[in-house]
């Protein structure tokens, strides 16, 4: 480009760059950060393949910046039409320039997906749709390594402004009335901080971009720099023309080759085309700017360190005052600014402040670069208002969380920062606010964390990270960070103490106070945000040895077996079926859980939401061969019975899962079992809770016959009216199980009209044939799979139609997902966002009036709490099924004083299921109120274990005998796709009580257990290796 | 950062190093390519050096000293207080296992774990035949491509244990 002598030139250059004719199409495809998934081949082939068509010169290809989605890597968007596609490989090129550059057509195959399929148009799209992108405007649609198209485009419009009269305390008066603050972190006022340096004495004066972008999980200033660096070299210019500064350094980590290189090559251009250099356009004005690689050294985002580093020396920080702004560079006044701080500064001048400060909150103005990262489906760059909430950006923006996991926390502002938890989904984000909660802004890395990742691993995670980065220069931070991470390290090995808490608070403190940089002084505050809001998590480490994200190695098998809660060795019996041997692998599963078969039906199995096959694809269909396991084998089996005489005589109150499991493992370890069961039928909730069709009779009584075989005597319809009476037949020890069978009323007005009942009740008549049929209109009341299942019921048995009403939303329903959907799918209608005040009847029930409801902020597990509208509906019904809760019926035991009730609920330890000093135990929804089968089966199977130590006995449960093979599974597997069960059709289903779901054939589940990726064989293999 | 990682001990840890440094010669030669003077940049210096070298050999370091006048301690301070000045040769290609924190959540140690396995060499080390070293990074920042790695200068994103070592398996057969 010609060297440009005033602003004329510039404003005249840029009117012909706009007059140029323009190709009839242009793509724009992502160079920087879809590079790394193949953008130059995709690039490329699209070149050749307009060449071959002949289109050279009507069709421009666009190697862009980062165009915000990088989820959807390689990332495309092409004009007219400003149509998106992702996730674009060269074999899609051809199809791409046939149908939609020539023929104008959408391929609907490479669209992002919105609710109501596929959506073209990139301002539609909800990742874009959501956000304000003002800084980004211009990333992703010019060529960053094309000085026309950035001047084409507006860049240096702010520059001549300001070169065309404004004096230099005009523009700092504009910056300071825009409100801007540092984008790097701490927020400071930008204007104020150039005031500062201005006002200092001193010659020369210097002007420092920070590019050391070093926070783990950050990467906007990166994608600025690859992507329009001449935005930020403008916003240099303004602030050392305002500041009196001739000289500037870019100083980027050497981690960020691209960005060095746009940044360089613009600098190159700038310079040629007279924008930098002597007598910038004309102006008088002298100023240039050079590139300092850092080294990696993560305290050289400390401006002190970073001076230092740019002096050639060690990055070490020194202590503030004086202030850069005082004495920087080579101890002249030198100002300094983040990469986003400066990218903001072309937008201020051009627009003014006041439209600038139109947007954001009261002390926060502008908008905000977000990296957003880890567990969500959009990971990409993210531009939105200050004040867009964590809820915009994670679920508007990001799309939620795969998986089907929920929200845990998200980690803002890296090492320095904190951890934030779902209970601020809400709060509006700014400078202040996220300070507030042990948080910083930050730079602006977004990490967000589900339910898989360990808040003791994070906080140890980011204590190795600045323990290894600190300087060493001072002791708080060189050898306090270091004690941190020893207890972290030991509490994430299962040998911490409670007493670390407490320890690591002090530490923090200490170190937070007593440090002598921004590194140290911050330090801690991982630590401290994840003890504040994760402290149960941090306990479960140390008191039960328990990783409740099934991620800290040390406490873990494998995720799958490890989110199992009574921890069945799932790789074991996987790989079994996947040989054939079926037998051997109901064993293997009956060593730590005697109900395969109702697991392999009714299980909300945890394993399969932590099978990391499915971070791949889809994760084993885990319950599924369990169930294929028990009905392949037709044999009941023999557990391996107890040859000895028996010693020591334990009841069992319940036959649920938490009973009889518990009865199981203690026959199986010698003990004289006694179940004491106050129905007439064995299984407690398994037999008179679920439905038939989830779980058919003939699949407990396998179970229940199996758990006889070990030597459980049971005894049906044998209330227990007190433990007394226990004491004095003899036994030496007591697990009470009895479950959560009372359901809780709504408190309205007309409950007691006829027509109205519980749901345990009306499911319990159902399962003992009291109910045949139901006529009518039938209102559900609640949620959860007590809801999910009357509805269902209700449906069978012949109602006319069945309504669900739910408080909140779908999204918010704690019932099984697989449940509502199948509900949906037989017709069961839900409504949402009501809640019942009355019940309106004459004698008889014949409607339900409800508020309406509207969803308001989060409540403490991050689910949006429910807020009357003020509005009522009446909803007509001829039976209403009340399944808001349930509640254990403890007045069996209300003479005895032993008993350690808490809240309507037995207490009991976590390990043992001891309750209290004596020898009762307990376990299951007792304890826990309504919780998962296979909670209430691990609960007995700990209490069975506590009670032989009890008893006097090892409390050794069956051995875990390696029997499958060792092979680790060959490339081929990764090909094969998880293999669907049959499902009997909707309208057939609803009409009886049959299974709903059917059982793998051998070969199908042969096929399925071969998607196995074996992580027991790996870790044995890490194991040995180092 | 891992400033233990110094003098002697160093890259090559446990594994054997075969490769000659450069002479004397060859290294004043390129010094007086640069034009180094007591004025000069000496991290901007050690960055060429190392690009030259691939690493930054003793007696190119005793060189920069007398020229930039710049006493030889200092300048071992400045190489090992940064964590990518190395003073031993290194493998024919660089692994970065990013082990940010997004790379963290995703399950980057596994992918570490494989990596290891799969080279039999640790961070920081250099496999046997000279073709591979290994070092973690903090961040790559390219978190969005969870959990990463880069060999030399080409990305590799999305991976999965299985996915790394069929990556590694592909520069050995290629070259």
């Amino acid at each position: 480009m010609e060297r440009m002598q005033s602003v004329h030139d510039l404003n005249r250059i840029r009117e012909e760059l706009r007059s140029r004719p323009r190709p009839d199409v242009e793509i724009r495809v992502c160079s920087t950060g879809c590079r790394a998934l193949g953008a130059l081949d995709v690039c490329r082939d699209l070149e050749s393949e307009i060449a071959a068509q002949g289109l050279q010169g009507r069709v421009r290809v666009i190697r862009t910046g980062c165009l915000g989605l990088c989820a959807g890597a390689v990332a495309v968007s092409i004009q007219p039409g400003d149509i998106f596609y992702r996730g674009v490989a060269p074999s899609d090129v051809r199809e791409i320039v046939e149908k939609t550059v020539v023929g104008g057509a959408v391929i609907e195959r490479l669209c992002a997906s919105g609710q109501n399929g596929p959506v073209a148009n990139r301002e539609e799209v909800s990742f874009f749709k959501h956000q304000m992108r003002r800084v980004l405007s211009n990333c992703g649609v010019i060529d960053p390594r094309s000085l026309e198209d950035a001047i084409a485009h507006g860049a240096y419009s702010a520059l001549a402004k300001v070169l065309s009269g404004m004096s230099p305390d005009a523009v700092i008066n504009e910056v300071i009335a825009s409100g801007l603050r540092g984008r790097g972190g701490a927020g400071f006022p930008t204007g104020k901080k150039w005031q500062f340096c201005r006002s200092a004495p001193g010659h020369p004066k210097y002007v420092i971009c920070n590019a050391d972008e070093g926070d783990p999980g950050a990467f906007m200033d990166r994608a600025l720099l690859e992507g329009d660096p001449h935005l930020v070299i403008e916003g240099m210019i303004i602030g050392a023309y305002a500041i009196g500064a001739n000289s500037g350094v870019v100083y980027v980590r050497a981690e960020y080759p691209i960005a060095i290189e746009h940044t360089e090559l613009a600098l190159n251009q700038a310079r040629e085309a007279g924008l930098l250099g002597r007598n910038i356009l004309g102006s008088g004005f002298d100023f240039d700017i050079e590139i300092r690689k850092g080294a990696g050294a993560f305290v050289c985002g400390e401006e002190t360190a970073l001076i230092a580093s740019v002096e050639g020396k060690r990055g070490m920080p020194r202590p503030r005052p004086p202030f850069p702004a005082v004495s920087g560079l080579y101890g002249k006044p030198t100002n300094i600014n983040n990469v986003e701080t400066w990218g903001n500064v072309p937008g201020i001048i051009l627009n003014g402040a006041a439209a600038y400060a139109s947007v954001g909150t009261a002390g926060s103005k502008g908008t905000k670069i977000f990296a957003l990262a880890g567990k969500v489906s959009n990971t990409g760059l993210v531009e939105v208002p200050m004040g867009a909430t964590l809820r915009q950006i994670v679920f508007d923006v990001g799309g939620g969380i795969p998986r089907g996991r929920k929200f845990k926390a998200a980690q803002m502002g890296g090492p320095s920062g904190g951890c934030v938890p779902a209970q601020f989904l809400d709060l509006p984000i700014d400078y202040d606010s996220v300070q507030k909660i042990g948080a910083i802004m930050g730079s602006g890395g977004l990490i967000v964390m589900d339910e898989a990742t360990c808040m003791v691993d994070i906080a140890r995670f980011f204590t190795d990270f600045v323990q290894k980065e600190s300087c060493g220069k001072c002791v708080p931070c060189r050898i306090g960070t270091r004690r941190m991470l020893e207890i972290l390290t030991r509490i994430t090995n299962g040998q911490g103490e409670l007493e670390d808490i407490d320890r690591l608070q002090r530490l923090g403190e200490m170190i937070k106070e007593a440090s002598l940089c921004g590194l140290g002084q911050t330090a801690p505050n991982p630590v401290l945000s994840t003890i504040r809001y994760f402290r149960d998590e941090y306990v479960a480490h140390i008191v039960e040895k328990r990783c409740p994200a099934n991620s800290c190695e040390a406490l873990i098998t494998t995720t799958c077996s490890s989110a199992c809660p009574a921890h069945v060795n799932v790789p074991e019996y996987v790989a079994l079926i996947a040989e054939g041997r079926i037998s051997e692998a109901l064993d293997v599963i009956r060593r730590r859980n005697p109900f395969p078969s109702v697991c392999g039906r009714a299980c909300h199995h945890p394993c399969e939401k932590f099978c990391r096959r499915g971070d791949l694809d889809a994760p084993v269909a885990i319950r599924d061969l369990k169930r294929f396991a028990s009905d392949h084998v037709k044999e009941i089996g023999h557990p391996p019975v107890w040859r000895g005489p028996r010693r020591g005589r334990v009841a069992v109150i319940g036959s649920g899962p938490a009973g009889l499991s518990a009865a199981y493992f203690l026959a199986l370890m010698g003990r004289e079992v006694k179940v004491f069961e106050a129905l007439d039928v064995v299984g407690g909730v398994l037999a008179v809770g679920i439905p038939g069709y989830r779980l058919p009779r003939r699949a407990l009584k396998r179970d229940i016959e199996y758990i006889r075989r070990a030597g459980v005597d049971i005894e049906t319809n044998h209330p227990v009216r007190s433990l007394h009476e226990l004491k004095e037949a003899g036994f030496d020890a007591v697990f009470v199980a009895v479950g959560a069978h009372k359901g809780l009323p709504l408190g309205v007005p007309g409950e007691d009209l006829r027509g109205v009942e519980d749901a345990l009740s009306f499911l319990r008549r159902v399962a003992r044939g009291k109910v045949k049929k139901l006529r009518g209109r039938v209102v559900v009341v609640g949620g959860g799979n007590a809801a999910v299942d009357s509805a269902r019921t209700a449906l069978r048995l012949g109602a006319s139609s069945v309504t669900i009403l739910y408080r909140r939303t779908r999204d918010e329903m704690p019932a099984i997902r697989d449940e509502i959907e199948d509900a949906i799918m037989e017709g069961v209608d839900m409504r949402f966002l009501v809640a019942p005040v009355a019940i309106l009847g004459d004698g008889r029930v014949h409607a339900v009036r409800c508020a309406e409801m509207t969803l308001g902020d989060a409540d403490e597990s991050g689910r949006r709490r429910p807020v009357p509208t003020g509005k009522e509906v009446e909803v007509q019904a001829d039976y209403v099924i009340v399944a808001i809760g349930q509640a254990p019926e403890l007045d069996f035991a209300s003479d005895d004083g032993t008993l350690v009730v808490s809240r309507g609920r037995m207490e009991a330890h976590p390990v043992t299921q001891r309750s209290g000093e004596g020898n009762v135990f307990a376990g299951g929804d007792v304890v826990t109120g309504p919780a998962t089968i296979i909670e209430a089966i691990a609960a007995g199977q700990r209490a069975a274990q506590a009670i032989d130590v009890f008893l006097g006995g090892t409390g050794e449960l069956p051995p875990e005998v390696p029997l499958a093979s060792r092979a680790k599974p060959d490339e081929s597997v990764a090909q094969i796709p998880r293999q669907p069960v049959e499902v009997v059709p909707a309208d057939v289903r609803r009409g009886n009580f049959d299974e709903v779901l059917k059982a793998y054939s051998l070969q199908t589940a042969c096929t399925e257990a071969r998607r196995c990726l074996r992580c027991d064989l790996e870790k044995q293999e890490t194991r040995r290796h180092v | 950062m891992a400033p233990d990682r110094a003098l002697t001990g160093g890259a090559g840890e446990g594994a054997a190093c075969t490769t000659m440094g450069p002479t004397d010669a060859e290294v004043k030669a390129f010094l007086d390519g640069l034009g180094v003077t007591p004025s000069s940049n000496l991290i901007d210096l050690l960055q060429k050096v190392q690009g030259r070298f691939g690493y930054l050999p003793r007696n190119a370091l005793e060189e920069l000293s007398r020229r930039t006048k710049i006493r030889l301690s200092r300048i071992y301070g400045v190489v090992t207080f940064y964590a990518q000045f190395y003073t031993e040769p290194r493998g024919r290609h660089t692994i970065l296992c990013c082990r940010g924190t997004a790379c963290h959540v995703k399950g980057a140690s596994k992918v570490l774990d494989a990596v290891k396995r799969t080279l039999g060499i640790r961070e920081g080390q250099t496999t046997p035949d000279m073709e591979f070293y290994l070092e973690t990074v903090a961040c790559l920042g390219t978190c969005f491509l969870a959990p990463v790695m880069m060999i030399d200068d080409q990305y590799y994103g999305r991976l999965t244990p299985q996915r790394a070592e069929a990556i590694l398996k592909s520069y050995r057969k290629g070259q």
